[in-house]
């Protein structure tokens, strides 16, 4: 019954229960709250509450589900294939904060926040990009000065998904990053700063997203921020190594969401091709129509062997597995937004408007060639990885 | 409270049916095959039962090897443990019925619940064969169910309304849409499914004799609709029902 994309009997009933899932309470919503610019609060706790997905990779005795890089590539292939956005939004609070903490965080802060977090209580999220530091991000401007038992955080973050979950209201908690001391430093450490913390406020709700607009994005401010030291993430000034390891399940994961577009693309050209006649013939028969419909699938399976082969080999806490994790996302992001692309080139006016999805997912899949790293980004990570080995083996 | 609650692997009711060029069946290749949507009220029903009154759920499939899936599927919402009569036999309701009424025998629960009918051959039989083989009474189509003191009392879908039912338990119930809302398998009911028990028997180990009394002699599609036609007036409309149509 296992095969190469659901390894376990396991990872096949999470697939069929997210996918069903998806179908009967994502995808119905998606459209109404891409157009609202709205999260919806209510179906993401459902995730925690009803599901156990929020914890997908979080150890059972912190409220987790206790599975591995696959799973989470399977619930966020098939969450993406009904609604990328409420998946963005998924994939910030489950992989950038749930698991970053699972497996970096101490057993005191894990017993105190996981379980919360795991369950919907608690709606995460994960401060890196600022307005002015994005790829190049130990040109980061945050700083965090010790105080006594305390650190004093100031500056502020951009792009914050979930930073926000309404017009005015903050997400419950987040890890920051920060330099200690001073800005020339390269040493990063990470911090848990709560909703509620004297000078932690919402800048603005970022609006006129072209997609992913059913996920919130915010800017977020430190000003003065005063956090008890129990709340510093792994070593003072060690933070780059965790950044590391979990920017490797960001890119996996994120390249599974290409994935759930992709083959959402693929169906509804397919659909389209078979039902709709031109000059006498199902449109299928049109070489031109074949072509798309036919690289695309190719090219859909390429990266998905590829992403699963990856996930199948990533240890969630160790770090080094940069060159394909950036390799996935590279090739995965480009290949769902060409696949989208296609689909709209199918259904030509009708591919056009909201009522088909594929305009929607189109728009989507463009911000995964920029979030989580630009592909210019993964150009460079991949290159300086590679130029350091002769062969390849 | 011990609750039985059964189980069928059928062919995804969403997917096109192909029928085989020889008509002994139909073509199962890609095939996706889920639970049968009626057990999943079943299924949900039981945990409800076992939330209000305690006690266990046996979930029971009668089917291939690969049925078990659909046991873990029940298992992962919240039933305790599972029974796989393991045939590759395809079985008329009345083999069904009689596999089943031995394990009933066996396990002797207060209460059986399934789904009024599978939505692959969508016969609706198995239950109320059931009943009559064991001699227990049967409320079929349910759409509410309350069990106190030995009684089930049980609302029921019938052509024309409703009407409500009371049986001594032990007794068959059968699940109708309305019955409830069935719960999703959630991710740690799939991991802690894993522990829970299947046992396997086969027929033959029940002493049951499996040997079909209704066998099917043919699968045909049925006729492709005609396209339907824009008449003038409604003297032509009577005159293609008479002539065409043959419907007056």
């Amino acid at each position: 019954m296992a095969d190469f994309f659901n390894p376990t009997e396991e990872h096949k009933q999470l697939r069929e229960m997210v996918r069903s899932f998806a179908e009967r309470e994502v995808a119905p919503q998606a459209e109404e709250h891409d157009r609202a610019e709205r999260f919806n609060v209510d179906l993401f706790r459902r995730l925690g509450s009803e599901l156990g997905l929020l914890g997908v990779t979080v150890p059972l005795e912190f409220g987790g589900s206790g599975m591995d890089a696959t799973a989470a590539v399977i619930v966020h292939e098939e969450l993406a294939a009904a609604d990328p956005g409420f998946c963005l939004a998924y994939l910030a609070h489950s992989m950038l904060f749930v698991n970053n903490l699972a497996v970096n965080g101490n057993d005191d802060q894990r017993q105190r926040i996981l379980p919360g977090a795991c369950d919907g209580t608690l709606i995460g999220g994960m401060c890196m990009s600022e307005p002015n530091a994005g790829t190049d991000v130990l040109a980061m401007g945050t700083v965090a000065r010790e105080d006594g038992d305390h650190f004093v955080l100031d500056g502020q973050k951009m792009w914050i998904t979930n930073g926000a979950i309404s017009d005015s209201e903050l997400g419950d908690v987040f890890l920051v990053y920060a330099k200690q001391e001073e800005r020339s430093s390269r040493a990063l450490s990470l911090f848990l700063v709560e909703k509620g913390t004297p000078g932690f406020s919402l800048g603005q709700k970022i609006h006129n997203k072209l997609g992913m607009r059913a996920s919130t994005t915010a800017e977020l401010v430190f000003d003065g921020v005063r956090v008890p030291k129990e709340n510093l993430v792994s070593a003072p000034g060690g933070a780059v190594k965790s950044m590391m390891r979990n920017l490797a399940i960001e890119r996996v994961t994120l390249a599974a969401m290409s994935l759930g577009i992709a083959r959402r693309s693929i169906e509804i050209m397919n659909d389209y091709a078979r039902d709709r006649a031109a000059f006498g013939q199902p449109l299928n028969r049109f070489g031109q129509i074949q072509r798309h419909i036919a690289e695309s699938y190719a090219e859909y399976m390429a990266g998905r062997a590829y992403t699963y082969q990856v996930a199948s080999q990533l240890s969630l806490d160790a770090f080094g597995n940069r060159l394909d994790s950036d390799g996935v996302k590279l090739y995965c992001s480009t290949m769902g937004k060409n696949v989208a692309d296609r689909a709209i080139q199918v259904l030509g006016g009708y591919g056009y408007v909201g009522e088909y999805q594929v305009e929607r997912l189109w728009r989507d899949a463009k911000l995964l060639e920029i979030g989580g790293g630009t592909i210019e980004a993964h150009h460079k990570n991949m290159t300086r990885d590679l130029s350091g080995l002769d062969k390849l083996l | 409270m011990k609750i039985v609650t059964t189980v069928k692997r059928v062919t995804d009711p969403d997917m096109k049916v192909k029928i085989k060029p020889d008509g002994t069946g139909i073509v199962t290749d890609g095939v996706e095959y889920r639970m049968n949507y009626f057990d999943e009220y079943g299924v949900e029903e039981a945990i409800r039962l076992k939330q209000e009154h305690g006690g266990e759920i046996v979930v029971v499939s009668v089917g291939a090897d690969a049925s078990t899936k659909e046991i873990r599927t029940a298992l992962a919402m919240g039933a305790d443990r599972g029974i796989l009569v393991e045939t590759d036999e395809e079985l008329d309701s009345d083999a069904v019925a009689r596999v089943l009424a031995e394990v009933i025998k066996e396990e002797a629960p207060d209460i059986v619940l399934m789904g009024k009918q599978s939505v692959d051959t969508d016969r609706n039989q198995a239950g109320q064969m059931l009943a009559a083989y064991l001699g227990y009474p049967q409320a079929t189509f349910a759409f509410e169910l309350k069990v106190a003191d030995g009684w089930a009392t049980v609302g029921r879908e019938v052509d024309g309304g409703t009407s409500t039912k009371r049986v001594k338990l032990p007794a068959i119930v059968t699940a109708d849409l309305r019955l409830n809302e069935p719960r999703y398998a959630s991710l740690p009911g799939i991991i802690k499914a894993k522990r829970k028990k299947i046992d396997r028997k086969t027929p033959g180990d029940l002493g049951v004799d499996t040997a079909n009394r209704v066998n099917v002699l043919q699968y045909e599609a049925p006729e492709t609709r005609a396209a339907g036609q824009i008449v003038e007036s409604v003297d032509e409309l009577i005159e293609k029902l008479r002539t065409e149509a043959k419907a007056l």
